[in-house]
């Protein structure tokens, strides 16, 4: 375990000069949108030009580049992660508020890929070239090849607007005061769908690749020789075996994820994280954007270790090095 | 596009809401809760610190003012006993160039956090505008020299020169309990301001809802009628409708005139339109693109005015509002299309195609095997600006392109997202740099006219030499204009203002410089059962939110 | 063989068959359809479809059916642009870095992690904020955020050949860097070049699409299926056939060309575990 811990202590380290490039970059980038976060205000006919030059030194926009660069730095560093020129409020804080929410929804969107990704996976591999076989991989081709923001309209046409089965968008039911399940589900139906089908195609294509590849190996023939029932082979043997890529896979997948939800909370009005940065976005307000950026960077490469750790951890043929 | 501070104020009784009184049989019914769908979000909702609509949406519920603005630009008292006028003595000019202004407060009346409100709140509000930087605007507020509280229910404002647009300032009032804060915008005061309105705001889940429970402490009595509004957050105005249908909500924000006819047919739901302020129209750059542009260089082709005319006569504006906007908007005179100094009889020429094509025949402009006309080797080509992703826009350069095409003048489109085309710097904003043809935009004018006056002067467009200010895109300039708007801000005269308005008005329109396309509304929409919203010109919907109830 | 080995991959084939479809409707757009892509009507606003307008028309009473078809054009020559740039990038980063590894290799590989910790769409909605939506210009920020799959595909070719022994051998020869580069090491990449490409104008497709529908793509009036889509948005509940053409169209191209990579990724690379994974008709 020392050696992982070294191991995951030099990759942390070796982020960090990542993260600064990204920040720079994404600094870089905002600064040059034309624009920028009074723009709001010119078509503002209380607005004098006056009163334009002031906010502009309030919130220190006619600073060059690397000082306003090094001034936001400096107190990310201390903590600090700005206000928002928007709403003033802190950006730390507008992340936590909706930092939960998304996680709710890809918490539910991996739940529910794995649950249903897992037996099918399972089965497509058991039955090799069946019908069954045929029709799961021919669905996951369909499933992959969907535009999430198409499905997202259709589902909403079909299950919203004609059916009227399900609400249209947002996390609860106007003027709940306390969470209720049931509720909460409803709201979590098309988003969910919308998300996890393309995942659940995903991770079929996957562990049954993999399934197949350790069916066919040695340990398993041994095992079913032993006399073991075919199913206890493949699940605890074949299973097993074959869901170490799946992990990695799925810590991979995470800021994919992560960023289609943007689409998917644009489309159903979910209060999380994508919302609050396209509203950021066309707001120009760049404390926020820089904030999600950092935080989106960061789950990346955390990602990233959390995959290569894991894999190495779940098969122990990779050493550390 | 059009974001102008919020006026938060919300009238007092005495303000008559007929939409309330308007019911027959049953009368109001007490309780319940509303939900009102926006799609967009408040940032914050103290006055002054945001330039967002939709922020005063909320805010009005809470906040109010010394005065607010009748439809027709007039203004009725708030917080204030009466509206201070040169007529009534609340208005004294003084020897030096400078005036008094005398407001005397409503007593016994309380912020909602039970705290009585007093004339050291009106000195505290403009205090903190003074000194804190990050409010909007200081305009109006930096013209008073100091503020005497006489009396806890009297104040008088000592401005150093005269200062027309008094009464537009003052319209959101903060509590002196304030002054403990020394970050007013970041505190939770910006979120849940202290207010006197008929609501107060016990909730704001970012990106979710904002709740307003009814306001304990509201002076006038049986008001509000509902117990809570719910503002609910959702994506789109798409979103909303399909909201709105379903029963999800009651009511929801600003519609598009395009979704009218969605909503209009359905016996369960009412469509609330209101003559706005706003004007939409294409600008004619009278200069020969450059970036940036002389002034003293003509336009090729605009700088002629039969082809200046001639568009105007080729752009079907009745047809445009009929097909695009459903009927929902009034083909437009002027930029100044509401309240006191809106001029009257300044029609531009109606559509008419084939006087187009004659005007062009007879200034020169003939038409070449491509069908495009040339005149003395320059041929008529032009392209449109607006801000990419206005459908209504985008589907009018369409019909424009197509117009134009008939009386032989070719058109093509260069759309900018609207933060670069409206950036409004120098650096970027193609307008200030006069780098443009023809450009599409809506402007909304304040209560004041004169800021949008200003855009109409010499002095108004934008150059190198003058660091890009003022906001003269068409390079408009006529020394009489520029004469009469100086005279209208020189006095507090309003006829005298009006008048003066009016003649520089017609100047603009005799060059026709601009083709006012039409005068938008805003548009709201309700379940039928909701009583009592009636629309605004110059507020939002929600201004008379305490009159507001749900039938049965 | 790969093409035999190709052709038995029957949904593969009927896929080529597919785009090619699309592809030349698209190309022969003006001679298919009796309409103009941008020409509006005001009088024929919302039809459902029918003979005249078999797919409706749209709030503009412009012919949906032809705008597909034009917007094919767009959207297809805009997946393969994006593969060409992002296939010249990365072949180009991943040959300098497999074959003269050290440095090199280790600062662009850096730039390519840096690259994929990106968050891929937020990146893409500063760009196209940033650059507008014009067509090249989504052409090249798309190009620019795909290329390091590509880049480390060859990169590893390289790693794994580049001291073979005809490699070698050439160098004994005293063959130049270029041409061992392209003669001899190149040749062995490109099989997965040609199955990532291929993925890849369905990833650039979907991209432009994910933009266009936030409204930062290839701006009106040109259509592509993307915009088309965003105006469907809130044209939905009272036309409904604007949202379900355009997406249509996507998830027909898209389909097609993931299951021609996997049919290729057969015929090219027989040992790849996802072999024969669809082979149903």
């Amino acid at each position: 375990m020392h050696r992982v811990t070294s191991y995951v202590l030099r990759r942390l380290v070796g982020a960090v000069p990542l993260l600064l490039g990204i920040s720079v970059i994404s600094f870089a980038i905002l600064k040059a949108v034309p624009g920028g976060p009074l723009a709001a205000y010119e078509a503002n006919p209380n607005i004098t030009p006056e009163d334009i030059v002031r906010l502009e030194r309030a919130f220190g926009l006619d600073q060059p580049f690397h000082v306003q660069y090094l001034t936001w730095f400096g107190r990310l560093l201390g903590g600090d992660w700005g206000h928002s020129y928007a709403s003033s409020q802190p950006v730390l804080a507008m992340i936590g508020e909706r930092l939960p929410n998304t996680l709710t929804l890809m918490g539910t969107v991996y739940v529910v890929t794995l649950l249903i990704a897992i037996p099918i996976g399972v089965a497509t591999a058991t039955r090799q070239y069946s019908r069954f076989d045929h029709l799961v991989t021919g669905g996951t081709f369909l499933a992959y090849s969907m535009p999430p923001f198409w499905l997202g309209l259709l589902l909403i046409i079909l299950f919203g607007l004609q059916l009227r089965w399900l609400p249209l968008g947002g996390m609860t039911v106007p003027g709940a005061t306390s969470f209720d399940l049931v509720d909460r589900l409803r709201h979590l139906v098309l988003p969910v769908t919308t998300l996890a089908l393309f995942g659940t195609a995903h991770y079929v294509r996957y562990l049954r690749a993999s399934m197949l590849e350790t069916i066919g190996q040695d340990y398993l023939r041994t095992a079913r020789a032993k006399g073991l029932g075919e199913r206890i082979v493949i699940l605890r043997h074949a299973l097993r075996n074959a869901s170490i890529p799946l992990v990695t896979v799925a810590a991979l997948d995470l800021p994919e994820l992560f960023v289609g939800a943007l689409v998917t909370e644009q489309i159903f009005g979910w209060p999380g994280m994508g919302r609050l940065f396209w509203d950021a976005a066309t707001r120009a307000d760049y404390p926020v954007l820089m904030g999600i950026l950092v935080v989106s960077a960061t789950l990346v490469v955390l990602a990233n270790l959390a995959a290569d750790v894991l894999y190495a951890y779940l098969d122990p043929r990779i050493r550390f090095a | 596009m059009a974001m102008f501070i919020f006026c938060a104020c919300a009238p007092t009784a005495t303000h008559t809401a007929p939409g309330g009184a308007a019911i027959a049989n049953s009368g109001p019914v007490r309780g319940g809760t509303l939900v009102f769908s926006l799609w967009q979000e408040p940032a914050g909702l103290l006055p002054n610190f945001a330039s967002q609509t939709v922020a005063g949406i909320v805010a009005s519920l809470v906040v109010e003012g010394l005065t607010g603005t009748n439809s027709d630009g007039s203004y009725y008292p708030v917080l204030a006993t009466q509206v201070p006028t040169l007529a009534n003595g609340g208005v004294r000019l003084l020897a030096g160039g400078g005036m008094d202004v005398s407001y005397e407060l409503i007593p016994n009346v309380r912020w909602s956090d039970g705290s009585a409100f007093t004339s050291a709140d009106v000195k505290f509000t403009w205090e903190t505008y003074l000194k804190d930087p990050k409010v909007i605007t200081k305009d109006g507020y930096s013209a008073i020299e100091q503020i005497d509280t006489p009396t806890p229910t009297s104040v008088v404002l000592h401005y150093k020169q005269i200062y027309g647009p008094y009464l537009t300032r003052f319209t959101g009032l903060l509590p002196k309990s304030l002054e403990k804060e020394a970050d007013l915008s970041r505190s939770e005061y910006n979120r849940k301001p202290i207010g006197t309105g008929p609501f107060r705001i016990t909730e704001f889940v970012a990106g979710d809802h904002i709740t307003a429970e009814r306001n304990p402490t509201y002076r006038v009595p049986d008001r509000p009628y509902l117990d809570r509004i719910i503002f609910r957050s959702v994506p789109s105005r798409e979103a909303a409708i399909a909201q709105l249908k379903a029963g999800e909500v009651d009511g929801m924000w600003n519609l598009l005139e395009a979704q009218v006819p969605e909503i209009a047919p359905d016996p369960k739901l009412r469509v609330i339109a209101t003559a706005g302020a706003t004007v939409e129209r294409i600008e004619l750059n009278l200069a020969k693109p450059a970036d940036p542009a002389d002034p003293a260089v003509r336009h090729p082709v605009l700088g002629d005015r039969a082809v200046r005319r001639a568009l105007n006569l080729a752009t079907p504006k009745q047809q445009i509002i009929d097909k695009l906007l459903f009927g929902k908007a009034q083909i437009g005179t002027s930029p100044v299309s509401q309240g006191w100094a809106s001029p009257k009889g300044l029609a531009q020429e109606p559509y008419d195609p084939n006087l187009a094509n004659k005007v062009l025949d007879e200034a020169g402009w003939v038409k070449g095997a491509d069908g495009v006309r040339a005149k003395g080797g320059v041929r008529a080509a032009l392209t449109i600006m607006t801000t990419s992703g206005d459908k209504v826009r985008e589907q009018t350069e369409q019909v424009l392109i197509d117009e134009w095409k008939r009386v032989g003048i070719e058109l093509s489109i260069r759309n900018l997202p609207s933060d670069v085309l409206l950036s409004g710097t120098f650096a970027n904003d193609p307008r200030k740099r006069g780098n443009f043809d023809l450009v599409m935009y809506a402007s909304t004018p304040g209560i004041d006219p004169q800021t949008t006056m200003l855009r109409y002067t010499t002095a108004g467009i934008p150059t190198t030499a003058n660091g890009g200010a003022g906001q003269n895109f068409t390079r408009f300039a006529n020394a009489e204009a520029d004469a009469a708007i100086a005279g209208a801000s020189a006095t507090v005269d309003q006829p005298k203002r009006a008048e003066l308005y009016a003649r520089a008005l017609k100047l603009l329109n005799d060059e026709i410089a601009i083709i006012w396309l039409y005068d938008r509304q805003t548009i709201d929409a309700f379940r039928a059962t909701v009583r009592g919203p009636t629309g605004s010109v110059w507020l939002g919907i929600t201004f008379n939110a305490q009159d507001w109830w749900i039938g049965r | 063989m790969a093409f035999d080995r190709f052709r038995q991959h029957r949904v593969a084939v009927a896929s080529v068959w597919v785009l090619a479809f699309l592809a030349v409707t698209a190309a022969a757009a003006p001679l298919l359809s009796p309409y103009d892509p941008e020409r509006t009507n005001l009088l024929l606003i919302f039809e459902a479809p029918s003979w005249s307008h078999p797919m409706g028309t749209d709030s503009l009473g412009r012919d949906l059916a032809t705008r597909i078809l034009f917007g094919g054009r767009v959207s297809l020559a805009l997946g393969i642009l994006v593969v060409s740039l992002a296939l010249t990038i990365g072949v180009s980063v991943g040959a300098v870095a497999g074959y003269y590894g050290r440095a090199a290799d280790a600062v662009l590989m850096r730039i390519v992690d840096m690259m994929y910790s990106f968050p891929r769409l937020f990146l893409l909605i500063l760009f196209a904020v940033l650059f507008g939506g014009k067509l090249i210009t989504v052409v090249v920020v798309l190009g620019i955020l795909s290329w390091m799959t590509t880049a480390r595909l060859v990169r590893a070719t390289f790693l794994s050949v580049k001291h073979r022994e005809y490699v070698e051998a050439a160098r004994a020869l005293g063959a130049r860097d270029r041409e061992i580069v392209i003669r001899h090491i190149l040749p062995n990449s490109v099989a997965p070049i040609i199955v990532a490409g291929t993925l890849g104008v369905a990833g650039a497709i979907l991209a432009e699409s994910t933009l266009s529908f936030l409204g930062l793509g290839v701006q009106p009036p040109t259509p592509t299926w993307g915009n088309m889509l965003k105006d469907a948005q809130s044209d939905m509940s009272v036309a409904p056939w604007t949202a379900v053409f355009p997406g249509f169209a996507i998830f027909l191209a898209i389909v097609s060309i993931n299951f021609i990579g996997d049919g290729l990724r057969d015929a090219l690379d027989p040992r790849h575990p996802t072999k024969r994974s669809v082979d149903h008709g």
